[in-house]
């Protein structure tokens, strides 16, 4: 549906047609790569031109004041990886993220790396991307609490620019959290509306990290909906109602973008809250419509609250059910972004039933006040978990937008 | 367990030895007249290199027309062009082997094919097809050649030859432990076949790539249960299961005698066999892959569960190739030795924390997290081993 009101797609063979025909936009932006590339010890300075016509609405840029891929309308595909370090030295890391930006400027652009003359060495590029288009990729990076502080240790003499709020969610009533999905030194959401073109970014992200870094968990999703409307989790009910529009930017900085009470590298950046959440569906789908309502505060069809008639009429909390999730959440009065998408996992061997859930992802600037005593109530009380379980959890602090010539989280490594 | 270990670092040492010592003598005559020939030589080269890329150009072009004829279903086409080609490469072939060995091999094999195929009277299209695009790739590669090919080539030659000993050594050490292992089956000592049996498959282990590329022995002398029919299957872990799982080695000897013969086979093939060195680095590739996915797993070993013995033969087996190319490597990319040697001693003293009296821990004692710890340390090294291919450009 969302497909066919797009303008023609191009692919990346496409683009490279039609940059030659034009020649405009490659001078451009292989100058940018080109600045990168020096800084980062000549890494990726050998990038393919493929993809940069000034008409392609598949390129999201990958730098800006704020990352890509937190107020980015959501793409359809995602994939989340943790990754926990395996040096101990800051230049390694820094290292890294040079690495990581050249990386993700290019793939981000729908660029691939240009092997050497050499048969006997192993490609540079994993190919699977090749000939698709760029399909709004976004990589967004976050630093979780042990990045910090490992076993009471200042792994990196960064603890003065540890930012204020960051710290491990704390233990839930119902939490079953199961390794691996628990924190992590290193996050990166990978969003795209082709995902193969996700899977092959985080894949080489992972690729180029070997002996430095290494994922811990890695967790897919997906999410669909016609434009510019809410999409529904997989108990059919629409989910993110409540998030301000994608283009509000006063909310942004009122829900999400951390100010100069932060450390300056988080200043525009915002602290993202993963939990995942288990959800029993077959439980789900043998209980009666009412129910299900009842469960959630609002109608299964239209998202109305309840007592009123469309999605986005007022919540009144008088007249929802006292424990449903909408009357919870609203009554903490504190606002979130949700970014989260639904995960499949096969089946559950023990029981025969589908492992399935929802990867919640929400973006605040302060997860103290915002995320965390919503969570505390809704943990309590919300009739939901009589559905749901949480099997993994984790925060980290994404930085600010990369600006052209700067790598990945610089003004924190430097 | 292994005391045999210390033999074989000899022998490994010797070898090496002799490589770092040709490489340095190199070096230092090309430095001593460097300055008085630094400029005739750099444009000797470039008329060199533009003659070489000239040439190419030309079969490129006659290639070129052989493909049209192709396309057009032209037998008479193709056979004309054909011809050309090979009289142009036969013409141009003895100046390319002597820079370019590996890229003239790389040629040769697609060219030769075809000046055959062309001869005949009803020929094969979809096969000479085939080859003209292999062709085609072969001399993109030759077009882009760069003169220190030569001085690599001699290198290679050396690397191969001292490989080649290693190998031979190994299975001669093979052989031996495998017969002292043999015997004891045949006799019914169980015990003694108990601790003999890791000491034979260190040397396995260390030259499998080898011994897998005769494609009948490795299932012989090395198929797991469930890889070849139960009717078939015999070789080191059919009586592995015998020690280990029945407890008995009634039954045995017919396996015990056919292994025994089955390395002595190997043995003699090894003489004869006639490496490149291309397929040497792969095979360094190999061995870290097999550690990477069948010894880390526990699956290699699953009766006597001595896992950790395969996968440290696997590294010292790879250890010997990346020794063997070092003083190549060392000239073309120092950064990456570097990396490889801290990588190297890295998981040689992660494997070092799990032996105990000089014997390794049993697989099934170490606990899920020092299994991780040394699957992330073999990619690690697997990645960057698979980068000492930069010697052949």
């Amino acid at each position: 549906m969302k497909e066919s009101k797009k303008p023609k797609q191009y692919t990346r063979r496409d683009m490279l047609k039609m940059s030659v025909l034009t020649g405009v936009g490659v001078a451009v932006s292989t100058s940018s790569i080109g600045v990168l590339a020096n800084m980062a010890n000549g890494l990726g300075n050998s990038s393919e031109k493929a993809s940069s016509n000034p008409v392609d609405d598949s390129i999201i840029s990958f730098n800006g004041k704020n990352q890509a891929g937190i107020v980015t309308p959501q793409q359809t595909y995602a994939y989340v990886a943790a990754f926990d370090l395996l040096t101990d030295q800051k230049d390694k890391v820094i290292d890294l993220f040079k690495k990581w930006t050249v990386l993700s400027q290019s793939m981000t652009q729908g660029e691939v790396s240009k092997d050497n003359n050499n048969d006997w060495l192993p490609p540079k590029d994993t190919g699977e991307a090749k000939d698709l288009t760029p399909s709004k990729l976004t990589l967004t990076f976050g630093f979780g609490p042990s990045f910090f502080s490992k076993n009471g240790e200042d792994r990196f003499g960064l603890a003065d620019k540890k930012p204020k709020h960051l710290k491990d969610i704390p233990a839930m009533p119902r939490d079953d959290l199961q390794e691996p999905f628990i924190g992590g030194d290193i996050s990166v959401q990978v969003c795209a509306d082709d995902q193969q073109v996700a899977f092959h970014a985080v894949r080489n992200l992972i690729k180029s990290a070997v002996g430095v870094a290494e994922v811990k968990w890695m967790q897919s999703g997906f999410i669909s909906a016609p434009d510019e409307k809410t999409p529904r989790n997989l108990f059919g009910f629409k989910d993110g109602t409540a998030n301000v529009s994608s283009k509000d930017s006063e909310s942004h900085n009122r829900i999400i973008w951390a100010n100069n009470s932060e450390p300056a590298w988080m200043q525009g950046g915002t602290y993202l809250a993963f939990r995942k959440i288990q959800m029993f569906l077959e439980v789900w789908d043998r209980s009666s419509l009412k129910d299900q309502e009842d469960t959630f505060g609002r109608k299964k069809d239209s998202g109305a609250p309840y007592g009123k008639v469309k999605e986005h009429d007022k919540v009144s909390l008088m007249q929802m059910p006292p424990t449903s999730h909408t009357a919870l959440a609203k009554g903490t009065k504190q606002e979130i972004y949700r970014r989260a998408y639904s995960y499949t996992d096969g089946v559950d061997p023990k029981t025969g039933n589908i492992n399935a859930g929802l990867m919640f992802i929400s973006y605040q600037k302060n997860p103290d006040t915002q995320f965390i005593p919503m969570l505390k109530v809704l943990s309590q009380q919300d009739k939901l978990n009589e559905y749901t379980k949480h099997i993994g959890s984790a925060m980290f602090a994404c930085a600010r937008g990369i600006r052209k010539g700067e790598y990945i989280a610089q003004s924190l490594l430097e | 367990m292994f005391l045999s270990k210390k033999i074989t670092y000899t022998a490994l040492t010797l070898s090496l030895l002799t490589v770092p010592a040709l490489g340095a003598c190199s070096n230092s005559t090309a430095s001593s007249n460097q300055n008085d020939t630094k400029q005739t030589a750099s444009q000797e080269k470039e008329s060199k290199q533009d003659t070489l890329k000239n040439n190419v150009k030309k079969m490129q072009t006659t290639l070129n027309k052989l493909q049209n004829g192709l396309e057009e279903n032209d037998q008479k086409q193709i056979k004309k062009y054909g011809k050309e080609l090979y009289n142009q490469w036969l013409s141009y072939e003895n100046n390319i082997r002597e820079k370019y060995p590996l890229l003239y091999t790389d040629t040769e094999k697609y060219i030769l094919p075809l000046s055959t195929e062309i001869e005949k009277d009803s020929l094969d299209q979809k096969k000479v097809q085939e080859l003209s695009v292999q062709l085609d790739r072969s001399f993109e590669n030759l077009k882009n050649a760069k003169e220190t090919a030569t001085k690599t080539s001699e290198a290679l030659k050396k690397a191969v030859n001292n490989y080649k000993s290693y190998v031979n050594d190994q299975t001669e050490q093979l052989v031996k432990t495998t017969t002292t292992f043999t015997d004891a089956v045949k006799a019914g000592d169980l015990e003694k076949a108990k601790a003999s049996y890791a000491e034979a498959r260190v040397y396995y282990e260390r030259i499998e790539p080898i011994a897998e590329s005769f494609g009948d022995l490795d299932p012989k002398i090395d198929a797991r249960e469930g890889d070849v029919d139960t009717s078939e299957w015999g070789g080191f872990h059919r009586i592995e299961k015998a020690i280990w799982k029945d407890s008995s080695l009634e039954g045995m000897d017919q396996y015990a005698t056919q292994l025994n013969k089955d390395v002595q086979d190997l043995q003699q093939r090894v003489k004869e066999v006639k490496l490149e060195p291309t397929q040497v680095v792969a095979g360094s590739m190999e061995l870290l892959n097999e550690a990477a996915i069948s010894k880390v797993t526990g699956e290699e070993e699953r009766y006597s569960h001595i896992d950790l013995v395969d996968l440290a033969s696997n590294v010292e087996g790879s250890l010997a190739v990346y020794h063997a190319v070092l003083p190549i490597l060392n000239e073309k990319s120092p950064d990456l030795s570097e990396q490889l040697d801290k990588e190297f001693n890295q998981l040689t003293a992660t494997l070092g924390k799990y032996q105990k009296d000089g014997t390794y821990l049993p697989y099934t004692e170490l606990t899920k997290e020092q299994i991780r710890e040394l699957s992330q340390q073999l990619n690690t090294l697997s990645e960057s081993m698979a980068q000492t291919a930069e010697i052949f450009q």
